[in-house]
């Protein structure tokens, strides 16, 4: 009772260009509707060199990124400047006249502020990019979104604060009070809880104050929340905390989802509309969680601030159903609703589940535990001795540092001080995390030394963290040391001693454990999936481990539908019997793993071509396939769990020679009641066939002839006659779906015949075999040979590579193609010992003239039959005649055996003709008669010319030994 | 936090006790009754795991439990194995009121049997039997204002219902502690609400934990020789007939 993920395996690295969006954390690319303003129109990117000059400025050499709907600047050192700014807020280019040789461009915003880029590349390039430029602008013009933009600043606080400071300096002063209740008449600005419910901590304390007029002075002249340009100063006033009342703001436009926000408007309110009143799993863990989030802070004991969080929640499981809703994110929404509007929130929650903490809260935690991983080898890497002395008294990091990361020290930490490391990652990202992560270490690493085991060290981290207000140095003469507190002691070492620590350390950390990460959540689902079985019938753990193996790899091939809940009515009945979610896979995915398990579920074909030899595995498709799936699908659902699939498999690998005859039977045994039907007979031969098809020889085939003729013939003298009718009597005729043949009788017919019975003795078990499968993994493809290791071998360029080869090959004569039989126990049949396979059974028999021109035609007929499953038609064909032809003395057993034995040994051609054949091949069939024989030479050597075309066609198919022309 | 145990910590022993079960089943208010003494109103919120300490008193022993109380989470399950190794025992919660419940406390025990500890002392506890058992309980329930709050979270939604509490039950006692026997687990119905059969669990888990052999261990690994060899006797010593009420006061020292 499990799920099977297989999503991780679809990862992808980022490329070159969603890194630099990635950066700028611009929102993904949005696809326009057909039809919808601006479909057609899909504006250029463009990178060229520029220094961005501000007034006042240094000037900064840089790059400058085209990249439509915005335009984005990043300085050379990638941080002492960057932009980026939606093409809707620029009002104005012009092209400076400066000095002759400088290209200069100056971009007027909507609030007038003036930015100044110089294009630093050659002329043509320049001019391309002014170009584009303008195109871009124009499409931004005619979707609309210059106009958006008005009304959305509206919402933004910074505006607000910049037009009363205004006022305040026009008006010499109101009292604060009354400003305050202006603002709230007139602006519609966004804000958090804590406009109602107050602010964590004390302003003063918190000296709000004069961070707000830093805060006032730097957006005046370098834009504010959509335009906001980031200088080196924006950084160190995000590093003393940003104010309370702005923090929701700036948190938007540092991480940029702000965008989003921009860029859907509506959206928040009409995904709640939408989806008013579902109840699904997320939200019923939702509604767990939302009294236990934050609930020291007073809005999240009242019904305003539980209601607030539970539709911010909501709207983003009902927008990411596949993450729904994983404990950590209440504390995270719960915090920042604080800061921010329900909207606000969630789009900045969107951005740190999506971007930020990629795969944190996602149903396997891949991204979290992926994170821990790269924490304790940059531990390990930093802090050698700590590391060595955890791994000595065997403490594990994750048991402290996972909270850290999942609920950004919210939940570890006093809210205020957690509050500034936020500030900081919504600046700086995710390396931030670590940063401090390292930090607490490294602050501790005396008392760490101490600590012996798990609870040691979350009992000392927890001691740290409430001393975080106390001053570092209290024993300084220094009243300024005095007066640091052990939390900007922390900000400090985290900042100053680990910014070794890069976004591109943190990327490439990642790409080196991703694929062990990968590899232990797929063995620990592999592990408990086989555990939570109910049972492993006569399977050994590991054999159940490969039919997982199997089943897993058929899902990555086709993955299963995703499965509709039945509404929740349905679901959680009065009994409490609520289904936990299982993967269970569907006909395609049964197929893929059919042909993983089984060889005749899949075409094999060896093909040669001079260069290389390789196998091309395709999956097979046929009724056979078909019938299995509803067959081990005992509980109806038209779909199969792991535990159906390894009880099927249980109930077929381990039987004997009656018991797989029996289950064969069962297979075809359509309405269970006991009985085949004719048709039922027909299909079965055709399963037979479909196994058999690409078995060297005729030997298989000819047993499948006997099989019918002999199943037809004591099927109809079985059939239960009217009373009084002598056994020379016609046989009582019978519909194709009426119950015609029981187990008994099938048994032995099979057991008739030789082929068969060491078919079903051990043949057909051994065509199950469970072996391991090869799957391999999405490599990381560390460093440039890797990655162009990766192009080589990648499943596309195999094909192409393949088929060139083949090309060659077959123009050099050397192209050869084999089929791989299912079975495979003839293995050499060459063409003239196939002839004669043809011909020695015949030699002792006297077949009757009309079998023998029938061998003729038939040569041609039965060419197909066992290359497509198609043509097994014509195996339905004949006996289904054959049902007319009267056999009618009833044979005691005896007889049977004795004519069993002689329809062993005709020639297999002889059935497939059965409709031709009389009743007189009965009396003959037990003398010998040389003459005919003699006949039959006389016959072939005659028409050989005639026969070789047959004989061709017939060894291509059936050997599959023969070049192909 | 270090509770003054520089003194004592030469006798008490250290027993790492790890909490699972569904999400919602009571697990952290069973803690929470446990450990109440340090308790403060509001709840941690689990992330991960929620680290509590207690300190026991059985007999002339002092145990001190660190209690690690999971996530109940189905995600976070990939994280238990985290938290259960090396513990020295556990505690898997069901909700009486909820069949799957058990089913996934099922799972659990399995898990722990095969990849925990191998030492390892289960308990297996059906929570929320305040909620199936005639109403006097619900009146009589000592427990103040704050915790039942805290209770309630967790709570299924037919809590409210006050007619035939009975048919609220969806695993019967009976069923549990045949599978509890048969697992070779202890088993209680419990309610973190009323306080019932919290104590004995930890106490009965207590009587039933080597513990010589952890102290023996926690010594010094290499030189548990003849310590060991006394283990076996002295752990048979421990008063198995003890009943619970003369276990509730021993606890909560």
């Amino acid at each position: 009772m499990s799920t099977i993920s297989t999503h991780l395996r679809n990862f992808k690295e980022p490329t070159k260009e969603q890194l630099t969006q990635l950066f700028f954390a611009l929102p993904p690319e949005r696809i326009y509707a057909q039809g919808e303003k601006g479909a057609q129109e899909q504006p250029e990117k463009m990178e060229i060199s520029a220094s961005l000059i501000l007034e006042g400025e240094e000037s900064w050499p840089g790059k400058l990124h085209l990249l439509p709907p915005y335009l984005a600047f990043i300085a050379a050192d990638r941080k002492s400047a960057r932009f980026a700014i939606p093409l809707s807020t620029i009002r104005r280019v012009e092209r400076l006249n400066a000095r002759a040789g400088v290209y200069a461009l100056s971009l007027s915003l909507w609030h007038g502020l003036k930015i100044i880029v110089q294009l630093t590349s050659l002329r043509p390039t320049a001019d391309l990019f002014c170009a584009l430029l303008r195109d871009s602008l124009k499409i931004d013009l005619q979707r609309g979104r210059m106009k958006a933009v008005k009304g959305f600043v509206k919402t933004c606080y910074s505006e607000v604060l910049l037009a009363s400071a205004e006022n305040d300096e026009k008006d010499g002063g109101v009292s604060k009070a009354d400003e305050s209740a202006s603002h709230t008449a007139e602006s519609m600005y966004l804000g958090g809880l804590g406009l109602k419910f107050k602010f964590p901590g004390d302003p003063k304390k918190l000296r709000e104050a004069s961070k707000t007029k830093l805060w006032t002075s730097y957006l005046r002249t370098h834009g504010r929340n959509l335009t906001l340009l980031r200088y080196g100063q924006c950084t160190r006033l995000v590093q003393v905390g940003l104010p309370n009342r702005l923090r929701g703001e700036m948190w938007e436009t540092l991480s940029g989802s702000m965008y989003l926000r921009f860029e859907n408007p509506g959206f928040y309110e009409k995904i709640l509309k939408d989806n008013e009143g579902r109840t699904n799993t997320s939200t019923e863990e939702i509604e767990k969680d939302l009294h236990r989030s934050l609930p020291e802070y007073s809005a999240f004991q009242n019904d305003e601030g539980i209601a607030a969080l539970r539709r911010v929640l909501q709207a983003y499981s009902f927008k990411n159903p596949e993450t729904g809703y994983c404990q950590a994110m209440n504390i995270l929404a719960a915090a920042i609703l604080i800061y921010m509007s329900e909207e606000q929130a969630f789009w900045l929650l969107e951005v740190i589940c999506d971007r930020l903490l990629p795969g944190y809260y996602s149903p396997s935690m891949h991204g979290t535990l992926l994170d821990q991983r790269v924490f304790e080898s940059l531990v390990h890497r930093c802090l050698p001795i700590i590391h060595d002395h955890f791994q000595q008294v065997d403490v594990q990091l994750s048991v402290a540092s996972l909270p850290w990361f999942l609920s950004l020290f919210i939940n570890s930490m006093p809210m205020v001080f957690a509050f500034r490391i936020i500030d900081c990652f919504f600046c700086m990202g995710p390396k931030v995390l670590f940063q401090v992560g390292l930090a607490i270490l490294k602050i501790n690493g005396e008392r760490l030394l101490q600590v012996q085991d798990d609870g040691g060290f979350i009992q000392l981290m927890r001691q740290y963290f409430s001393e975080l207000g106390d001053s570092a140095h209290p024993h300084s003469s220094d009243p300024r040391a005095r007066a640091i507190t052990r939390f900007q002691e922390l900000l400090l070492v985290s900042f100053r001693e680990f910014a070794v620590i890069t976004d591109e350390t943190i990327l490439s950390e990642r790409r080196k454990y991703r694929s062990e990460i990968l590899t232990s959540i797929e063995s620990f689902a592999k592990r408990s999936a086989i555990r939570n079985l109910k049972t492993l019938g006569r399977f050994t753990k590991e054999q159940a481990g490969l039919v997982y193996d199997a089943l897993f790899k058929a899902i990555c091939v086709v993955p299963p539908p995703q499965v509709a809940l039945p509404p929740p009515a349905l679901l959680t009945t009065k009994d409490g019997q609520e289904e936990r979610p299982e993967t269970r896979i569907g006909l395609k995915t049964f197929r893929v793993f059919m042909s993983e398990i089984c060889t005749w579920a899949r075409d094999e074909k060896i093909v040669r071509n001079g260069f290389q030899q390789r196998v091309d595995r395709e999956v097979a498709e046929h009724e056979l396939i078909n019938r299995l799936f509803s067959f081990w699908d005992t509980s109806y659902r038209g779909a199969l769990s792991l535990q159906d699939l390894v009880s099927g498999l249980d109930g077929v690998m381990f039987n004997d020679l009656m018991e797989n005859i029996e289950w064969f039977f069962n297979l075809h045994d359509k309405n269970k009641d006991g009985y085949l039907t004719k048709d039922d007979v027909l299909t079965l031969s055709e399963s037979l066939l479909f196994i058999f098809r690409f078995e060297l020889g005729d030997a298989y085939l000819g047993a499948v002839s006997r099989f019918m003729s002999n199943a037809f013939e004591y099927g109809d003298a079985l059939l239960p006659r009217p009373e009084g009718a002598s056994e020379d009597d016609e046989p009582p005729q019978i519909e194709s779906n009426q119950p015609y043949m029981n187990l008994a009788t099938f048994r032995m017919v099979v057991l008739a015949d030789e082929i068969l019975e060491s078919f079903f003795e051990t043949d057909f078990c051994s065509t199950f075999r469970l072996e391991p499968v090869p799957l391999e993994l999405p490599s990381s493809n560390s460093g440039l040979l890797g990655g162009i290791w990766q192009n080589i071998t990648s499943d596309d360029n195999r094909k192409i590579f393949n088929n060139f080869t083949d090309q060659i090959g077959r123009t050099i004569g050397k192209h050869q193609v084999y089929h791989r039989p299912a079975i495979g126990k003839y293995t050499s049949l060459e063409e003239p010992k196939a002839r004669e396979s043809l011909l020695t059974p015949t030699m002792r028999r006297p077949p009757s003239k009309s079998s023998l021109t029938a061998t003729e035609s038939s040569a041609s007929v039965s060419t197909p039959t066992a290359s497509t499953p198609t043509s097994s038609q014509v195996g339905v064909e004949s006996p289904s005649t054959s049902v007319s032809t009267e056999f009618s003395p009833m044979p005691s057993m005896l007889q049977a055996a004795a004519q069993a034995a002689v329809y062993m040994e005709r020639t297999p051609f002889a059935i497939d003709d059965a409709k031709d054949e009389e009743e007189d091949t009965e009396d003959e069939s037990l003398t010998e008669d040389d003459g005919v024989m003699d006949e039959v030479d006389a016959f072939l050597e005659e028409h050989d010319s005639g026969l070789t075309e047959a004989e061709r066609e017939l060894a291509k198919d059936l050997m599959h030994a023969e070049p192909v022309h | 936090m270090a509770d003054g145990a520089s003194g004592s910590a030469e006798r008490s022993v250290q027993v790492k006790l790890v909490l699972l079960g569904e999400a919602a089943v009571g697990k952290s208010s069973v803690v929470l009754r446990f450990v109440s003494n340090e308790f403060q109103a509001n709840k941690e919120p689990t992330i991960g795991a929620a680290f509590l300490t207690q300190k026991c008193r059985l007999e002339d022993r002092v145990l001190r439990y660190e209690i690690w109380d999971t996530a109940g989470q189905e995600r976070f399950h990939s994280l238990a194995p985290m938290y259960y190794r090396n513990a020295q025992a556990a505690v898997v919660v069901y909700d009486v009121t909820k069949a799957s419940s058990l089913e996934k406390a099922k799972t659990w025990v399995k898990e722990l049997q095969r990849q925990a500890n191998p030492n390892i002392v289960i308990a297996l506890a059906g929570n929320k039997v305040d909620l199936v058992q005639p109403s006097s309980s619900s009146p009589a329930s000592p427990s103040p204002e704050g915790e039942e709050e805290a209770d309630d979270a967790t709570a299924t939604p037919g809590e409210g219902a006050a007619a035939e509490p009975e048919s609220l039950r969806q695993v019967p006692r009976e069923e549990a502690e045949a599978y509890a026997q048969e697992a070779g687990l202890l088993f209680f119905e419990t309610s973190a609400k009323t306080g019932e059969g919290i104590v004995e669990i930890f106490t009965e888990i207590a009587k039933k934990i080597p513990i010589e052999q952890i102290l023996a261990s926690s010594r010094g690994a290499g030189r548990a020789g003849a310590a060991g060899g006394r283990t076996s006797g002295q752990e048979g010593a421990v008063n198995l007939e003890e009943n619970a009420s003369k276990g509730r006061d021993a606890c909560n020292c």
